[in-house]
């Protein structure tokens, strides 16, 4: 693998490969021509896969080849940590999923930026970050990220 | 002694270990219990209606227990759906935020509902929530309660109670069959195991129990999902015609009688309540979920662009953002005069 940036979660090192952009959602984005379109695979971050932790149930509420809206809801998790939505990176079409993560999820952890890919969409990709800029955006999501946490764990 | 009480359990699609492990621990716990048959089969709602699963639940002859991954209203009438009737057997093991709201229900006016019209075979299937406890126990009373209520005679009062049944308890001095010297020590039955496919449904279920048949979601899904049988009366007819992910005809139902199942909403999936995953953090903000305008405007969206229509985003009809004036009252003295100097051409 080529080069990666270091984001320091606490004690955790999540790591992110210079090779692809990332979108806000904390998806990387990888750009892939599918049948001479332009396109994206997208897969959860190492920052997303730490939130997580182990992925138990992964469904999509989409089917392939459908159009969507930046943020519209494509489908939910369930993991060891977590449970949650999960919304489009960018306005395009989702073109495919990668099937095997619904029997079994557990490539999400073993390789995020590989085998963990989630699925593929066309669309404009200029609001995705570079790697620079996703580490800024991280910066001020881990903020956010801790107080959600503990808040929510203080209930 | 009555005829086996066949007990069926629904896996869920989770690989969550303490999900599977649930399972695991009422099939080994049901294994030793005399006068039950066990089955096992893969995830309820996505078995397709001429597979195995399907075909194994619909050879079971008599009253039968199913637990499943799935609010009970959600499994009875999956279960209907696929030829496999009978009354709803009353349950005491209830998710708690399940619990019916028996007031509602009294007060229902006298709307006809479709179930009254419907023959259902004389037989008894008690649907069980797997959601409702955490460890095995609760459903294995339940399901030993049950196979003792079963062998009791029950007395129907007819219209009186709204058609409940009203039990009687079984003697509480029976004694356990474990209890006693037997002859031969109990061999465990092996359960019937049908195996996965892994493929993943979405389609309406029907609780005829609150339909009236007035046709509103007929009309408004324009996929064909629905159509009606020879009687006239609704029906999925096309499940797999359904938009996956698409709950629009069960919010337009005006009984809430369409449930999906496996949506993310209680109310929707058959539960009047909220439940699952209260434990769990939710990230849904972290992972960039929109505020409850950008929602209505993306699911707007989706059915507009469904029907071959251009997405029309934030462009059109949004409600007017209140002005900061108007939220803070009526205009007092001090606004008139500040109003009037502004009106003065100076």
């Amino acid at each position: 693998m080529s080069d990666e940036l270091v984001f320091m979660m606490g004690q955790f090192a999540a790591k992110f490969p210079t090779d692809r952009l990332y979108a806000k959602n904390h998806m990387w984005a990888q750009p892939r021509t599918v049948d001479g379109v332009a396109g994206f695979d997208f897969g959860f971050s190492a920052y997303a896969v730490r939130l997580l932790q182990d992925v138990y149930f992964l469904e999509w509420s989409v089917d392939a080849g459908t159009p969507l809206r930046e943020k519209q809801t494509l489908g939910n998790i369930e993991s060891k940590k977590a449970e949650s939505e999960l919304y489009a990176p960018l306005t395009g079409r989702l073109t495919e999923f990668n099937s095997v993560l619904l029997k079994d999820p557990t490539p999400i952890n073993v390789d995020a930026y590989g085998e963990g890919r989630l699925f593929h969409m066309t669309g404009d990709g200029s609001n995705l970050l570079t790697p620079e800029q996703y580490q800024d955006h991280l910066a001020a999501a881990w903020k956010i990220a801790e107080r959600t946490i503990k808040g929510q764990m203080n209930d | 002694m009555a005829r086996k009480l066949t007990v069926v359990v629904s896996q869920g699609q989770s690989a969550n270990p303490a999900k599977r492990k649930l399972e695991e621990d009422i099939v080994a716990g049901l294994l030793f219990e005399r006068g039950v048959e066990v089955t096992v089969v893969p995830h309820l709602y996505d078995l397709t209606p001429d597979g195995t699963g399907m075909l194994c639940l619909q050879s079971i002859p008599g009253d039968m227990v199913v637990l499943s991954w799935l609010y009970s209203r959600g499994t009875f009438w999956t279960l209907d759906r696929n030829g496999i009737r009978g009354r709803e057997g009353r349950v005491m093991l209830i998710n708690e935020a399940e619990e019916e709201d028996e007031d509602e229900e009294a007060a229902a006016d006298e709307k006809q509902r479709v179930l009254a019209s419907r023959d259902r075979p004389n037989r008894t299937i008690w649907c069980l929530d797997l959601k409702a406890r955490n460890d095995a126990k609760p459903f294995l009373d339940e399901v030993v309660r049950i196979r003792d209520e079963q062998t009791v005679q029950t007395v129907s009062l007819g219209g009186l109670l709204g058609g409940l049944s009203i039990v009687t308890p079984p003697t509480p001095a029976a004694p356990r069959i474990e209890s006693q010297p037997v002859a031969a020590p109990i061999v465990p039955l092996q359960p019937t195991i049908i195996a996965d496919d892994g493929a993943r449904r979405w389609y309406p279920v029907i609780d005829y129990s609150r339909c009236t048949n007035c046709m509103e979601c007929i009309d408004f899904c324009l996929f064909g999902v629905y159509g009606v049988d020879k009687v006239d009366t609704i029906l999925v007819e096309q499940p797999d015609n359904c938009r996956k992910g698409c709950p629009a005809c069960s919010r337009v139902c005006p009984e809430n009688a369409i449930i999906f199942p496996q949506h993310k909403t209680p109310a929707i999936a058959g539960s009047p309540d909220g439940a699952a995953g209260a434990f769990k953090i939710d990230l849904s903000k972290l992972f960039g979920a929109p505020d409850a305008l950008e929602q209505a405007v993306l699911e707007r969206d989706v059915e507009l662009v469904a029907v071959g229509r251009d997405a029309v985003g934030m462009e059109i009809g949004l409600p007017k953002r209140q002005t900061a004036a108007e939220a803070v009252g009526p205009k007092d003295d001090l606004d008139k005069l500040m109003d009037s100097l502004d009106d003065l051409d100076l």
